[in-house]
């Protein structure tokens, strides 16, 4: 009988002992730092349709099927790199360049400074790369990279249209 | 002359083994030490956690292309082609002042000095050849989420050699422990052997 109030004594000592050392050392859960909704991870493709961008040529080619041969055979790593493009769908694109072709490998940008991130990513890859002289207006048609620059006031990427950017 | 030292070594063997043995071995080591002579030394000072998946890098990390992502910058020069990048990244990785890294508003000593330091201080840097990139503001390949770069946790290392798809290392390998000893994931594991990225699960 003594054994076994010697027990269950023991036993209700060490669950309150435990009980102790549990609440002395616990601590509130730490608030999460605030840092706003997320972006993405999956961005919808964003045309910038009426927009002036600045765009950056890796090549014009006759076919569509040459242009997307040859951006095979230039990959950025994990990164995107040039999408390929009909020429058309910029307005403008044929008076700074002339008309070496239809399909053109393109990554377009709202902003200078994008443009030439861009190209400093290309060369560094040892790619072509050529911005555009004057900007050209997007027509809309296929997702050409645009969203992939940072955006001046330095919280994200650029998702909206600038001053100009717009006609 | 080179009949009078092979006659000697072939005279000596026995002796002369030995102590071109104990040369190779101890030579990187005292050339190493020239590099730490001139004050550097691994801090490991306040190194972020590393993140596991896209919601854990927003959180330690912020917002892709945020001027955080890009806030520090580093010089590298390519050994092969003697061309020096600009490599930018995460104020969280590097640019704490240190004796070799000039203070550049960083929170911690991770990728300029320690890792750079590393691989200066074994005398690897002749393995990083050109094709180098920090920061860019990009999505995944074929995708639109975020690249690891855009956040400014990734750093792409002779890239020409060590191109993506490639199942093998042929020189990032020999700095590759490097990185890994500092938080950083190589990308070997997936078949692109020039990334590194301070994350996992991305």
């Amino acid at each position: 009988m003594k054994r076994t109030l010697a027990i269950v004594l023991s036993l209700l000592g060490s669950v309150s002992v435990s009980v102790s050392v549990f609440a002395a050392v616990g601590r509130t859960e730490p608030a999460l730092r605030e840092v706003g909704p997320p972006i993405g991870p999956l961005m919808a493709p964003d045309t910038g349709g009426g927009e002036l961008l600045v765009v950056v040529v890796g090549g014009v080619y006759p076919t569509r099927a040459e242009a997307e041969a040859v951006n095979e055979t230039m990959p950025f790593g994990d990164m995107s790199g040039y999408y390929v493009a009909p020429v058309a769908q910029f307005q403008g694109f044929d008076q700074d360049i002339g008309s070496p072709g239809d399909f053109a490998l393109v990554s377009a940008f709202r902003t200078e400074q994008g443009a030439l991130d861009f190209v400093g990513l290309a060369r560094s890859f040892e790619y072509p790369a050529r911005i555009l002289p004057a900007r050209v207006r997007s027509l809309g048609g296929v997702y050409t990279g645009l969203g992939q620059e940072a955006s001046p006031d330095g919280t994200g990427p650029l998702t909206h249209p600038v001053p100009e950017s717009l006609p | 002359m080179r009949a009078k030292v092979g006659g000697f070594l072939r005279r000596h063997r026995r002796r002369a083994l030995p102590l071109i043995a104990a040369m190779v071995l101890t030579m990187p080591l005292l050339v190493g030490w020239h590099w730490a002579k001139l004050g550097w030394r691994d801090w490991h000072y306040n190194y972020p956690s590393v993140s596991n998946g896209y919601t854990q890098i927003v959180n330690r990390f912020g917002q892709p292309c945020s001027a955080a992502a890009r806030a520090v910058y580093m010089y590298w020069r390519a050994a092969d082609t003697g061309m020096t990048y600009t490599v930018r990244f995460h104020r969280k990785l590097g640019g704490y002042p240190t004796q070799m890294v000039t203070g550049k508003g960083g929170a911690s000593t991770n990728l300029d000095n320690d890792v750079y330091g590393h691989i200066k201080n074994d005398h690897l840097g002749q393995n990083v050849k050109h094709g180098i990139y920090g920061y860019a503001c990009r999505y995944k390949r074929n995708g639109t989420s975020w690249s690891t770069h855009a956040f400014g946790i990734a750093i792409d290392l002779s890239s020409a050699e060590e191109y993506m798809g490639k199942t093998y290392s042929t020189t990032n390998y020999r700095f590759a422990p490097i990185f890994q000893g500092h938080g950083w994931m190589w990308g070997l594991s997936f078949n692109d052997p020039m990334h590194f990225q301070y994350a996992t699960g991305y």
